[in-house]
């Protein structure tokens, strides 16, 4: 092993990376692109703003006084539907999920529950709704749990039943902390993956590796530059994604070493997976073809962007044997949960995973033709 | 010791084979240091197998080679920093310019005073320095890649064919820099199919086809000992003059230009042709006396053209 060497190796890698503009755009700017998306979409979920469209046939004080209930309450954004309507026609024309309908006599029962007039007044809200929609069962379960609320206020007694929550962690997290640390994980591994495949191929298919075949540069030293180059290039990415995160969506997250550890040991793994592929799947498209066939499944199946329990059983056991499961575990328990044990026991599994695959993929990596 | 000095390159019965074909069989040779020595034949000869062999970019099935004085398969470190390789078929980095290349391969082999501006004027890529290596034409990369092979002033330079798919001019100009390193003392293991390439650059030749050296020596001495006649050429000649050519008792041919070629054995015999076509009233609008050139020779030896393809013969380059 050669410092010098490695070093002159590392400048050609990380100058061709500059120069290279599409490749800088997929290593950097992509997963930044994803945080931004899905950061955006799961924004403070706990305050949750649903469009609400309200035909009030009543038009009293108590309707008045019911929707604005809806609005501050439910969190409801009201959108006023003309009485004069038909509730259900103006749904399918305006392509509405739903309609809530106040009928026009519910001022009337309204004041006869409220002053004790007819104990059993009650009235009928009326959902108009698109039962094809994948959200409005969603918002349907919002209004009833907010109805629940009134009726329960209404009573003027307390509720019997009561609860308090009690987390089992240090603090709250959001979905985007979730997402942060599984989006750096697939980040590392298709950055890794793609780069050592596509250079592999290509100096091959060019015939460098056969010309520096021929100086002193040995196949160690071509690993360890390539292992440092793809280091390199996720340290800067992983830093990009951590600025992004924290300056827009002032995540909460712990950064130690840790995060270092599953990032190399992230290189390590797939760095050695497509070492691997070059040698069996020369031409270079048919080793990106082969490279998407492992990125896919690991990108949508390792619990990257959602938690696995959310998968069917089979899938969930599936996920437990790819390894990118552990790093995005990993990740999370010390930057989420600052759960060290947990952490480390997922870098043991990675790290044996890697130890194996790398070796693997030294082996097969040709530096002088065979005897 | 002194074999070591007198000769660069030895190689004894070296054998290559790739499964049940023999690329390489069995050849022996030696390369005085400080000469230009050309492997001359057409592509699948054995010529690239048995460059790269010597080189270490592959391993001999069986045979020895020494190359400065040291055995190929065994001290690679200690061979590797005093030779200079350009392989078939060079590329680069595409996106890294002529210096920043130059910089590299002579940082890979620690020579941080390389003088890369002098290797840059060596090959004429003074204009181009700065430029991306994908941006240069085809002849400026197979000079930037002569330049890297000089970039640890190596003893011995191996070019594999370093002017194949370059027009002519292109290739002249790769022949100025090889004459400039002749000059220079440096030992020079070329490989090439083109002969005149051979004949302008080389002071030994050795022609191989099918993985067999066939013949050794100076241009000029493979001439000399493989041909007996001279080459008579005549242009634009009359319909009548193959005939009368034909009653002298020659064997008149016509080359792709149309031009007839007559083989004769002796300097006499031009004076009777010529003197046979005057009397018959017969014409021509001019002629050409010559040795026969290693492309010739070449045919004669081994009954195939220089520019056969690879797979005609079915082996490995």
């Amino acid at each position: 092993m050669k410092l010098r060497v490695i070093r002159a190796n590392l400048i050609v890698k990380l100058k061709t990376f500059y120069r290279e503009r599409t490749a800088m755009f997929f290593t950097l700017a992509f997963p930044i692109i994803l945080i931004l998306v899905f950061g955006t979409i799961f924004l403070d979920r706990d305050k949750l703003s649903l469009d609400l469209y309200v035909q009030d046939l009543d038009h009293s004080q108590a309707s008045a006084r019911f929707v604005k209930t809806l609005q501050f309450n439910g969190n409801f954004k009201i959108i006023e539907v003309d009485p004069a309507t038909d509730a259900r026609e103006y749904a399918q024309k305006h392509k509405l999920n739903l309609i809530l309908v106040i009928p026009k006599d519910f001022g009337i029962l309204h004041d006869q529950r409220a002053d004790n007039k007819t104990h059993d007044a009650s009235v009928i809200l009326r959902y108009i709704y698109d039962p094809s929609s994948t959200s409005v069962k969603t918002k349907m379960e919002y209004l009833n749990m907010e109805f629940a609320g009134m009726n329960q206020r209404m009573s003027g007694r307390p509720p019997f039943y009561r609860w308090e929550e009690t987390s089992i962690l240090n603090q709250k997290y959001r979905f985007i902390e979730f997402f942060i640390p599984g989006v750096i994980a697939m980040a590392v591994m298709i950055a890794s993956l793609f780069g050592t495949v596509n250079m592999n191929t290509e100096l091959l298919q060019k015939g460098i590796i056969r010309k520096l075949s021929t100086t002193p540069i040995t196949r160690t030293d071509w690993i360890l530059s390539n292992i440092l180059y793809q280091f390199a290039l996720a340290i800067i990415s992983t830093i990009a994604m951590l600025l992004v995160s924290y300056w827009v969506f002032h995540v909460e997250l712990h950064i130690n070493g840790w995060l270092l550890g599953f990032i190399l040991l992230d290189v390590f793994a797939f760095v050695g997976i497509g070492m691997i592929l070059t040698r069996f799947v020369q031409e270079a498209q048919s080793a990106v073809a082969a490279a998407n066939a492992i990125v896919f499944p690991m990108m949508f199946l390792s619990g990257s962007f959602f938690p696995i329990e959310m998968m069917p059983g089979f899938l969930q056991t599936f996920a437990r044997v790819l390894p990118l499961y552990y790093i995005n575990e990993g990740l999370r328990a010390s930057m989420i949960f600052s759960d060290n044990l947990a952490a480390l026991r997922y870098a043991a599994i990675i790290g044996a995973f890697a130890a194996v695959f790398f070796t693997l993929g030294i082996t097969a990596t040709k530096w002088e033709e065979g005897k | 010791m002194a074999n070591q000095a007198k000769h660069a390159i030895e190689v004894e019965n070296l054998t290559k084979r790739y499964g049940n074909l023999l690329a390489v069989n069995g050849i022996s040779f030696t390369v005085r240091t400080g000469e230009v020595f050309a492997f001359l034949g057409p592509n699948g000869a054995g010529k690239s197998t048995t460059v790269e062999i010597i080189d270490m970019i592959r391993r001999p099935t069986s045979g020895k080679v020494r190359l400065l004085g040291m055995d190929v398969t065994k001290k690679k470190r200690a061979i590797v920093p005093r030779i200079g390789v350009l392989p078939q078929d060079f590329s680069s980095f595409d996106r890294i310019t002529v210096r920043e290349t130059l910089q590299f391969y002579s940082r890979l082999f620690s020579r941080g005073n390389a003088d890369i501006d002098g290797l840059i004027e060596l090959v004429h890529l003074k204009d181009k320095a700065e430029e991306q290596y994908k941006n240069l034409s085809g002849g400026l990369q197979q000079r930037l890649g002569i330049a890297i092979a000089l970039v640890n002033d190596p003893e011995v330079v191996f070019l594999d064919e370093p002017t194949t798919g370059l027009d002519p001019r292109a290739r002249r100009e790769v022949w100025e820099v090889l004459l400039g390193l002749k000059k220079q003392g440096k030992t020079i293991f070329l490989t090439t199919h083109y002969m005149e390439e051979a004949e302008i650059l080389a002071d030994t030749v050795a022609i191989i086809s099918r993985g067999m050296i066939i013949a050794t020596g100076s241009p000029a001495e493979l001439i000399e000992n493989n041909t007996n006649y001279l080459v008579l050429t005549l242009q634009s000649v009359d319909a009548n003059v193959v005939e009368i050519i034909r009653k002298l008792g020659f064997e008149p041919v016509h080359d792709n230009h149309q031009d007839l070629k007559v083989r004769v054995e002796h300097t006499e015999d031009i004076l009777k042709t010529l003197n046979a076509i005057k009397d018959a009233g017969g014409s021509f609008l001019s002629l050409d006396v010559r040795r026969p050139n290693l492309e010739e020779v070449f045919l004669k030896l081994t009954g195939e053209a220089l520019h056969a393809g690879p797979a005609e013969n079915g082996e490995v380059g």
